[in-house]
């Protein structure tokens, strides 16, 4: 019997069971989501990287390694494997495409997975395995013939298979891009056997030895002690690379680290207001029930079976709540973490199978505990004492005098204001959880919007403003001289950089030379405003600063790679940069007495000519698309935080606005027998919840912003990002949440049509 | 005419199929400034008439003039300014705003009231200018019931409704309140109608009216009504 109870309880309380369970259904959603995204992500690239081999460590000698070098390598005490390895970008034949052309001579080492096609062969004179994802944007098919050119070098081939490769798992021609585009950049295979032929046509036996700029290492050793290990073999320091500063694994473990930070923050908030809303509703429907629960009580029932009742109403909401949560997860989850979603474009791997981490069963498992034990507790507490103390109603603390009241201004306010002054205090647990909702919704709002006004004043300031010129000319360092440099800028009016590997600790870096006459490049500072570099020193983006604790007028010291020299110099200032690299003039350099190779020309003219010492070119407008898609996925991402914390306030709002409305339905049918209209009664009852709204944003705002720029601190080592909030975000904040306030408050308040006073003024108080 | 004309009134309940007949066909006049009681057992439907004539409910049939205006057809807003301006209502379970001090309770009703006496002259002529500032749940159930008809009469209304207004009260308690009731009431020239099953409270009307099954059984004038002193409680 008690059961049919429980059902038809629980159509009485819909309103508010319903609203429990969407908000339960929301915080688990987002902390399943979130979680599932990170988990699978990093499961799915670990086996793309376990699969592929990917490398611990690169270690860099633009002359080449030979397989002498290889065999030294592979001696040293804890290096597991080794392989040599090549990537070189080449433009394919008659297209203006690029593909980084690689070959590892053990493939079990930076090698491939084959999607599509044969079985990659190291023997194969015209095998090419190439990236599948390039394959499909480009219409090429196993079967079709391709041709690459480097320089003066063509090599042809077959497409024997298609590939995925954890070296390019996120496939970016360089830093300045943020998201791949398999249109323009991909990679391809090639066998040891193709690449030697090529080679030995251009310098006869040179394909034999190989050419191999690379060594890709596998080792559980330290950074530092392999370096000391490498210098020891080599009698020289080479650039080495962990993993943790290359892209594919970087970028990747940045994404997962993301995860990991949406899925702490967001949730906690969505969590908590779940789980205080429960015990604001829990208590209010128990209260309600007091009488029927004294009566199960006088008709001797024994108190654990009412306990196993009532409890069950919790146990019931956070069940059903958990599962819609787990739904929304999977499908929040999913909708980031499949190949056509978010991650999709950005991550090129084969598998994304869901994965959900073990803990997050756990939090699962404790929060349904947690809120059963609220509905436990507070149906103990009605059941306190003898049956007849059970029978009586429950009677709400008795009004007391505030100090406030004694004040003129509190004694001229409204009866209306009083009354809802008082009926906050005398409901604080109610009153605390309608701001919470507000605060939430507000903070939502300010932080989503927050972070596209933060991530649209980085890409307008690095990509808009600070790329001054319409193409970039990509020059071959090893073969041009400074003096064919500065004739090619002066022919095409540009300005120009030469870049050097350098390492600060043991860390590697790029050093960047600019020589900047027709303000073709500009440069932001910290706070995103454009500045002029002097010749004074080096500046240093805000990653190394902020790693080397460096201020202006501090000292840097760094040693390029390849040479013996140090360099010590002063900081000039600190800039915004997309890559972690050090800046400084040409002047500059020239006289801290550096030397370099101009690499890079930034100019306005677009018609390119071949020339051998160019390699290809990049107009602005390729660097901007790529773009697109990224920020269609952030603002995809921001609306559906809006619409959460929309709903979030909806609910909230919703739930507490008639659980309010219930326990003052008997002062209502007071106020509506002695004449007061239901509009005026309406708008005591919006009015509470407009000044809630007032004080939830005077909170939420500044909350907003705190959790952004903790978001932003956590991003600040794959973005230098500057918090921006425009006055639009500020507005709309505002407007919204006011909006959902006064929306919800009419909703409740149109109950006021249906009060039956004849009865409400019957009950006992 | 009188100030209340009941012609041809009913009120019926439907619940599915079943009807129920609150009240059936019930013609009723009752004259300006007379304290009248509605007597009758539980479930005769004299709460009813008092909901139909305080504004509450409407009709299923029939006309109810209340001071020369029909209020059987009035919409929800027309209701609620007829129950601001005419009917001062007094209940048994007092209905005062637990969150509002007794003062404020009193004085809630001069922002709809369009005629309103000074709250702070009822609340010293109902005796509790002392307990201005205290909250409802401060007071005794005899001084929370006269902060109620203090509250009905800052109104100023034509007509005082009470329903069991000595209900919840102890007998001694009781005489206190309906002592003050009607020597205010009678002083303020009320109209004063009181629904009750209490017969002594029959004893001092000026017209008594009996009610059963939905219908007016008598409705008869008294000549010498008792004092409230003179009736043996």
């Amino acid at each position: 019997m008690l059961k049919r109870k429980l059902f038809r309880t629980l159509w009485v309380y819909k309103a508010q069971f319903i609203s429990m369970v969407i908000m339960i259904g929301i915080g688990v959603g987002i902390f399943f989501g979130f979680n599932i995204e990170w988990y699978s992500l990093k499961v799915d690239t670990d086996e793309i990287y376990e699969a592929t081999g990917f490398a611990d460590f690169r270690v860099i000698n633009e002359g080449g390694f030979t397989k002498a070098d290889l065999e030294k390598v592979l001696a040293i005490d804890g290096v597991t494997d080794a392989t040599r390895f090549l990537s070189v970008n080449t433009t394919v034949q008659n297209d203006p495409d690029i593909v980084a052309l690689t070959v590892s001579e053990n493939m079990n080492i930076s090698g491939v997975l084959v999607t599509k096609g044969e079985a990659y062969d190291p023997e194969s004179p015209d095998g090419i395995w190439l990236s599948d994802s390039f394959a499909a944007a480009n219409d090429i098919e196993v079967g079709d013939e391709m041709t690459f050119v480097y320089k003066s070098i063509t090599l042809g081939g077959r497409v024997k298979g298609l590939v995925k490769s954890s070296e390019y798992l996120i496939c970016l021609p360089d830093e300045t891009q943020v998201m791949p585009d398999f249109h323009s950049y991909g990679y391809a295979y090639v066998s040891p056997a193709l690449i030697g032929n090529a080679l030995d046509k251009l310098l006869p036996g040179l394909g034999t030895a190989g050419f191999y700029p690379q060594l890709h290492i596998k080792s559980e050793l330290e950074k530092k002690d392999l370096v000391k290990k490498l210098e020891e073999v080599f009698g020289k320091t080479y650039m080495v690379l962990s993993k943790d500063e290359t892209v594919s694994w970087s970028e990747a473990q940045g994404e997962v680290n993301e995860g990991k930070t949406m899925g702490s923050v967001l949730p906690v908030l969505f969590l908590a207001i779940a789980i205080l809303t429960m015990v604001t509703t829990m208590h209010r429907i128990t209260a309600s029930e007091k009488t029927q629960i004294g009566t199960l009580k006088a008709l001797g029932y024994r108190d654990a079976k009412i306990l196993r009742h009532y409890t069950s109403y919790a146990l019931f909401i956070g069940l059903a709540g958990t599962l819609l949560g787990i739904g929304i997860g999977y499908l929040l989850g999913w909708y980031i973490m499949n190949p056509n979603g978010a991650m999709g474009t950005y991550i090129d791997m084969p598998s994304w199978k869901l994965y959900v981490p073990w803990f997050c069963w756990l939090v699962l498992a404790v929060m349904n505990l947690f809120l059963t034990a609220i509905g436990f507790l507070s149906v103990k507490k009605m059941l306190q004492g003898t049956a007849a103390d059970a029978l009586r109603p429950y009677s709400p603390k008795r009004m007391k005098h505030m100090r406030i009241e004694e004040t003129k201004a509190f004694k001229a306010l409204g009866f209306g204001i009083k009354w809802n002054l008082r009926d906050c205090l005398r409901h604080k647990a109610r009153t605390a959880m309608t701001l919470f909702g507000i605060v939430g919704c507000t903070l939502l709002i300010v932080g989503s919007m927050g972070m596209l006004d933060t991530m649209n004043a980085f890409m307008d300031a690095f990509y808009d403003k600070a790329i001054n010129y319409k193409t970039r000319v990509y020059l071959d360092a090893e073969s041009i001289t400074n003096a064919e440099a500065a004739e090619l800028a002066e022919l095409y009016k540009a300005d120009w950089c030469a870049q050097r590997s350098i390492q600060i600790e043991d860390r590697g870096f790029v050093l960047e030379i600019y020589s900047v006459t027709r303000d073709k490049v500009r440069f932001p500072d910290q706070d995103m405003e454009f500045f002029t570099l002097s010749d004074d020193g080096a500046y240093v983006c805000g990653r190394i600063a902020r790693d080397f604790n460096l201020k202006v007028g501090d000292m840097l010291s760094f040693e390029p790679f390849d040479s013996d020299e140090k360099y010590t110099v002063p900081v000039a200032g600190i800039v915004s940069s997309m890559s972690e690299s050090v800046v400084m003039t040409k002047a500059y350099a020239d006289k801290v007495g550096i030397p370099y190779t101009v690499s890079t020309l930034f100019t306005d003219e677009t018609e390119i000519a071949q020339n051998q010492h160019i390699l290809n070119s990049q107009s602005k407008q390729s660097i901007l698309d790529s773009f697109d898609t990224f920020m269609e996925l952030m603002n995809v991402m921001i609306v559906l935080l809006v619409i959460a914390a929309v709903v979030l306030g909806i609910v909230v709002l919703y739930n507490l606005g008639v659980m309010s409305y219930t326990e003052r339905y008997r002062e209502m049918a007071t106020l509506k027998v002695v004449g007061f209209k239901n509009s005026k009664i309406a708008r005591l009852l919006i009015g509470q919840n407009l000044w809630l709204t007032v004080i939830g944003i005077i909170i939420g705002i500044p909350a907003g912003v705190g959790v952004l720029k903790y978001l932003l601190v956590a991003l600040a080592s794959e973005y230098e990002l500057k918090l921006v909030l425009g006055p639009a975000t500020y507005l709309t904040a505002i407007l919204l949440t006011f909006a959902v306030s006064f929306i919800v408050g009419l909703m409740v308040a149109r109950k006021n049509k249906h009060i039956d006073m004849v009865a409400a003024l019957k009950t006992e108080e | 005419m009188g100030i209340v004309e009941f012609q041809n009134v009913s009120r019926v309940y439907k619940n599915g199929d079943h009807e129920q007949w609150a009240l059936n066909h019930v013609n009723l006049s009752l004259e300006e400034g007379k304290f009248v009681v509605i007597l009758g057992p539980s479930g005769a439907g004299k709460s009813t008439l008092l909901n139909l004539l305080g504004g509450l409910d409407n009709p299923t049939e029939g006309t109810i003039t209340v001071d020369g205006r029909d209020i059987s057809t009035l919409n929800s807003n027309e209701m609620a300014d007829y129950r601001a301006a005419k009917v001062g209502f007094v209940f048994q379970s007092y209905n005062l705003i637990p969150t509002l001090t007794v003062i404020e309770n009193v004085a809630l009703v001069k922002e709809i009231a369009t005629d309103p006496l000074s709250s702070h002259d009822m609340l010293e002529a109902v005796g509790l200018l002392d307990h201005k500032h205290n909250f409802p749940s401060e007071l005794s159930g005899g001084e929370q019931q006269r902060v109620s008809i203090a509250r009905a009469l800052t109104k100023n209304p034509k007509i005082l409704l009470c329903d069991e207004p000595t209900g919840a009260l102890d007998s001694e308690t009781g005489v206190t309140v309906l002592k003050l009731l009607l020597s205010m009431a009678r002083e303020m020239k009320k109209t004063i109608i009181v629904v009750t099953h209490n017969q002594n409270i029959a004893k001092m009307a000026d017209v008594v009216v009996r009610v059963k099954n939905g219908r007016i059984q008598s409705c008869e004038e008294q000549a010498n009504p008792l004092s409230v002193e003179e009736v043996d409680w």
